[in-house]
């Protein structure tokens, strides 16, 4: 039974880095704020992340505490919804788009290319942080395919060789 | 009321009923996986999807949420129904792991019966392998999220019925699944209901693996014997040994238990447990057989009596008796050793019901069911953390503020759990809740929130009880408590004016300050507010161990008989006397605080103890300890060596619980039957040491069959027992008062009057006007969910959970004090120095540390005194 176990348990991921204790005392005017109204679960949150980049656990159980909502409640909030990381994001986040338009016009390349040259996988943020890599469904601009955006910027028509000049001038 | 046709078979049920429900009504069973009745319908596993005709169009819909209505007509099983279904299985097997004959929920798992049932004949769907969160850490319940159907009933009943939230459903979509945060192990109440709802093996218990499985097991139903609730056990047995431990879904309490009824039963079978009499040799303590032991006892109590009379004997019995035993207990201290010195609980435990409720009321008990307050629309808590001592009651409460919207108001000199639910929180010292509850009342008669003339048609004393107020105002009090007296003006408006409320207070040994005024205030207010003699509403006193009604009924008391029945009573007595075949000295005994003074001093030289624990528990623990150190013959009658057992001069072992017959009344004042499970340990029935006993001391006619013939004999002598029999205990048992043979109990008291004539509101105590002492720290003694101060101490696995005391301190404080969580303080009062592991919590407000009580080796007993209110203390760095 514990055999079966183990090879079902999949691997956890590796927690980021831990948040120094006075850091978190910054969570303490959004604590204040929103403090005995468990329906502002989802702004505390957004502030919180635009504070951190991110919502490590330590950044979770803080805010449980304070706003007095159960831990797993937040970590369930935080998992359902997209906007929401528990990593660290990099300074750049790549939003490729793997819809049919572009996959058929090539996007499937420029994944790999990310993949060999930047070192990171769809989820992944690379290790000098610079580059998250999210991969979606469609941008709204098929007629520009294969599309990727860099953080609010779009770049439409791309090739492999392209992709990598365009992303050095994200440092 | 709406009426519909179920496959052709008409039921009437009440408006805003489910069709499931409905239709669970007349015994027609729709299939679901999603649904347990004490949870919200969710509709998840669309396995109960009806065909439902109604103004000429059929249309498919699931059965659970969707209320029936007027002229439905309703279809649960037909070719498409069964096809749909099947296809639904099919779909919730394509990513659960066929290893079902691994699996520990295999032949009692709904899945799999369902699929037999629908005769599921292939899997038409590739098959996809997902891996989820497996936990084989966490304390008596195992996780393998790879067997989870997303049905939610753990997520729901985790959060809907027990307030706790530790699981919540995490990520989205296909990859969404039931976790704690960051996957880490369970740190909760460790109740267990999420792994005794689960329909899959996705939560189970940890004890069965490699165990056996749940369809193996010998089950037999007995009660719960840790706290006063009664809930229903079913003990399973393997190879004659519990295994797993679980609560019919049709009992009072729906299959809901907490963490001691469900894991706390292996200290039946700890090692510690007393196999042999113990006989004092030489100082020592040494085992001896049966027949020794009992005549020593029966040789020593006889030669006190015949040298010093019978008042130089006392007995000491508990709430953990069964009725039956305490009734026979009674009968042999009262007619064999012929003494009234014969108490139990301190003489404290159940002091709120008898010189509280009885004479303002009439009954010495509770006046309504638990599953009533789960309809009450505001609940007072006065001093009672629920959560800790009673924690299937407090599902009660989290149900009202749920599903009720119900207010909740804390009267509590901790945080509590509940205070975190919509209502009030009146943080008061330890002992004033009384005076909040009189502030209370004040501010209802001068706001004139009271409807007098309905009152003086059902109560008297309201002119005495407004003079003895007269101290009394919002303001006063608030001030002297350093409260907003408008949060008292707001509690008094949400209790009075809710449709229905009950106020509850939870006895126990660890409770400091007068329950009997605190009581008497409690039943004022439901009073003069209306909230007596009507559903969900009335007054609560939950007694602290599993018999704590029972005790009082049967009359372990200085100055009663079985029934209420007064010692002075000459009618009372001589009815007694007639049945027990003996005189009974009329005059009133000696109550648990007098017979230790009498010890101390030598008036009472002989002292039987049974099930009790006077050094741990009982106040003042030097005082105790030299009390009993001083008598001539000691007799405990235990489980364990406890620190009285190892004063003793003969100890008997006793059974355990889950070994004996008998009956228990619950809180709510429910006589259920115990049944035994196979024999534990080698001690003998309570029952059969005191006939064993009385016919060494020459009154071989204190001899019963068994504990059925006890009951008749109750029935026979005490009247809200009048028509019990053990024929008539079922699984629900019955409510007392019972009085003939047809008679089906009354939950609800009072609704037709009082048994008294007209209720008598108490005069409230004079406002003392204590103030808070600011400069030191105060000790709280506490209950821990985990323990119950009895035997939970000796059960490995609540052990393993909550191994030893704590001072709960909360952050502030620690920090004032440079101490972190783990570090030791050294605690200092009246008892001397203890030191003890800090703990931070939410729960002890300023200047406060909170201890728990049971555990023997704090010795907290030292700190405490009779009638002591607050326990001041110097806190220090250790």
């Amino acid at each position: 039974m514990q055999e079966r176990d183990a090879i079902l348990k999949r691997k956890v991921q590796d927690s980021a880095e831990a948040i120094p204790p006075e850091k978190l005392l910054l969570l303490e005017p959004i604590i204040e704020k929103y403090q005995g109204s468990s329906s502002y679960l989802i702004p505390a949150l957004k502030e919180a992340q635009e504070m951190f980049g991110y919502l490590p656990m330590e950044v979770q159980r803080k805010l449980s505490m304070g706003l007095n909502i159960p831990a797993p409640h937040i970590y369930g909030v935080v998992t359902f919804y997209s906007y929401f990381t528990i990593t660290k994001r990099g300074r750049h986040t790549i939003r490729l788009c793997l819809g049919t338009a572009c996959y058929v016009k090539g996007s499937k390349q420029i994944l790999e290319i990310i993949n060999k040259e930047v070192g990171i996988n769809v989820g992944e943020t690379s290790k000098d942080g610079r580059f998250t890599l999210e991969a979606v469904r469609c941008l709204g601009a098929c007629g520009l395919a294969p599309v990727m955006m860099i953080g609010e910027d779009t770049h439409g028509n791309i090739t492999p060789s392209a992709t990598l000049n365009i992303l050095e001038g994200y440092q | 009321m709406v009426t519909l046709t179920i496959d052709g078979v008409k039921v009437t049920v009440k408006k805003g009923s489910s069709i499931l429900e409905a239709a669970q009504h007349v015994g027609i069973r729709i299939p679901t996986l999603c649904h347990d009745k004490r949870l919200i319908p969710f509709g998840a596993c669309r396995l109960c999807i009806v065909e439902v005709t109604s103004r000429g169009r059929t249309r498919t819909m699931p059965a659970c949420f969707n209320p029936a209505r007027d002229g439905m007509e309703v279809a649960t099983d037909t070719p498409r129904l069964r096809d749909s279904r099947r296809l639904q299985l099919m779909l919730l097997l394509r990513s659960h792991p066929l290893l079902c004959p691994s699996c520990d929920a295999g032949g009692d798992c709904q899945l799999q019966n369902l699929v037999f049932e629908y005769e599921v004949p292939e899997l038409s769907f590739g098959r996809q392998s997902r891996y989820f969160h497996v936990d084989n850490d966490s304390h008596f319940i195992r996780f393998n999220m790879n067997l989870c159907i997303r049905c939610g009933m753990c997520v729901r009943v985790c959060e809907e019925v027990q307030g706790q939230s530790e699981l919540s459903f995490v990520k989205r979509g296909i990859e969404s699944e039931v976790s704690t945060d960051f996957d880490r192990t369970l740190d909760c109440e460790f109740c267990g209901q999420c792994a005794s709802i689960c329909p899959v093996g996705a939560i189970s218990s940890k004890w069965l693996v490699g165990t056996g499985r749940r369809f193996e097991l010998n089950n037999t139903p007995t009660v719960c014997a840790f706290c006063s609730l009664g809930c229903s056990l079913t003990l399973g047995e393997i190879d004659r040994k519990t295994a797993y431990v679980s609560s019919s879904p049709d009992s009072a309490n729906e299959g809901n238990l907490c963490v001691k009824g469900r894991y706390g039963w292996p200290f039946a079978y700890s090692d510690e447990r007393l196999t042999k009499p113990l006989i004092r040799k030489n100082g020592a303590l040494v085992e001896t057989t049966w027949d020794e032991a009992i005549q020593t006892v029966a040789d020593n109590f006889g030669s006190i009596k015949a040298n010093s009379g019978p008042e130089s004997l006392a007995a000491i019995g508990s709430q953990r008796l069964t009725n039956e035993e305490a009734y026979v207990f009674n009968r042999f201290v009262r007619t064999v050793l012929g003494t009234n010195n014969i108490d139990h609980a301190a003489g404290l435990g159940y002091r709120a019901l008898k010189d509280g409720l009885a004479p303002m009321l009439g009954y010495a008990a509770s006046t309504n069911s638990i599953r009533e307050i789960r309809e009450a629309e505001a609940v007072l808590l006065l001093g009672a953390d629920l959560t800790e001592t009673h924690p299937v009651a407090k599902n009660e409460i989290i149900l009202a503020s749920v599903r009720r919207k119900a207010k909740v108001i804390v009267v509590d000199s901790i945080r509590t759990k509940l205070s975190d639910r919509d209502g009030l929180f009146v943080n008061v010292p330890q002992g004033a809740e009384v005076f909040i509850v009189n502030a209370m009342i004040k501010f209802i008669m001068d706001e004139g929130l009271l409807d007098r003339a309905a009152l003086d048609l059902r109560a008297e004393g309201l002119e005495a009880l407004e003079e003895s107020l007269k101290d009394y105002s919002v303001e006063t009090v608030g001030v002297n408590f350093g409260i907003d007296p408008e949060l008292i003006r707001n509690a008094a408006r949400m209790f009075t004016q809710a449709e229905s409320a009950v106020v509850i207070l939870a006895e126990g040994l660890n409770r400091l300050g007068d329950s009997v005024a605190l009581s008497k205030a409690a039943v004022n207010l439901a009073l003069i507010s209306g909230h007596i003699g009507k559903e969900s509403s009335g007054v609560f006193v939950l007694g602290e161990k599993a018999n704590a009604q029972g005790a009082v009924d049967m009359g372990l008391m200085p100055d009663t008989l079985p029934g209420f029945q007064s010692i002075s009573d000459e009618n009372a007595r001589s009815k007694f006397e007639t049945i027990w075949n003996s005189q009974i000295e009329p005059k009133q005994g000696m109550g648990a605080r007098d017979i230790m003074n009498a010890a101390a001093n030598g008036t009472v030289r002989g002292l039987y103890v049974v099930a009790e624990n006077p050094v741990d528990t009982y106040p003042n623990r030097q005082q105790i300890l030299n009390a009993l150190g001083k008598l001539e013959f000691l007799v405990v009658q235990d489980m364990f060596m406890s620190s009285t057992a190892k004063l003793a001069h003969v100890v008997l072992p006793a059974v355990a619980p889950y070994e004996k017959s008998g009956t228990f009344t619950s809180a709510e004042r429910r006589i259920q039957k115990l049944n035994p499970s196979s024999k534990i340990g080698c001690g003998k029935p309570d029952l059969e040491l005191f006939m064993t006993l009385a016919s060494k001391m020459g009154k071989a006619d204190l001899n019963y069959s068994g504990y059925a013939e006890v009951m008749d004999e109750i029935a026979s002598s005490v009247p809200m027992y009048s028509g019990v029999s053990y024929g008539r205990l079922g699984l629900q048992g019955l409510v007392w008062p019972c009085v003939d043979a047809e008679d089906s109990g009354r939950p609800t008291l009072y609704e037709g009057g009082f048994p008294i004539g007209k209720a008598k509101l108490a005069t409230a105590e004079p406002f003392a006007g204590v103030l808070p002492k600011a400069d030191s720290f105060r000790l709280i003694p506490c209950v821990q969910k985990f323990h119950s101060g009895s035997f939970s101490e000796w059960s490995p696995s609540l052990m393993e959970v909550c191994p030893s005391g704590f001072a709960e301190m909360n952050g502030h404080d620690m920090a004032g004090l440079g101490v972190v969580d783990g570090s030791d303080i050294k605690v200092t009062g009246s008892g001397g120095t203890i030191i003890l592991k800090v703990k931070q919590s939410r729960r002890p407000v300023k200047g406060t540390i909170l201890v728990p009580y049971h555990f023997s080796s704090n010795n907290l007993n030292s700190f405490t005194d009779w009638g002591s209110t607050e326990i001041p203390i110097k806190v220090e760095k250790a």
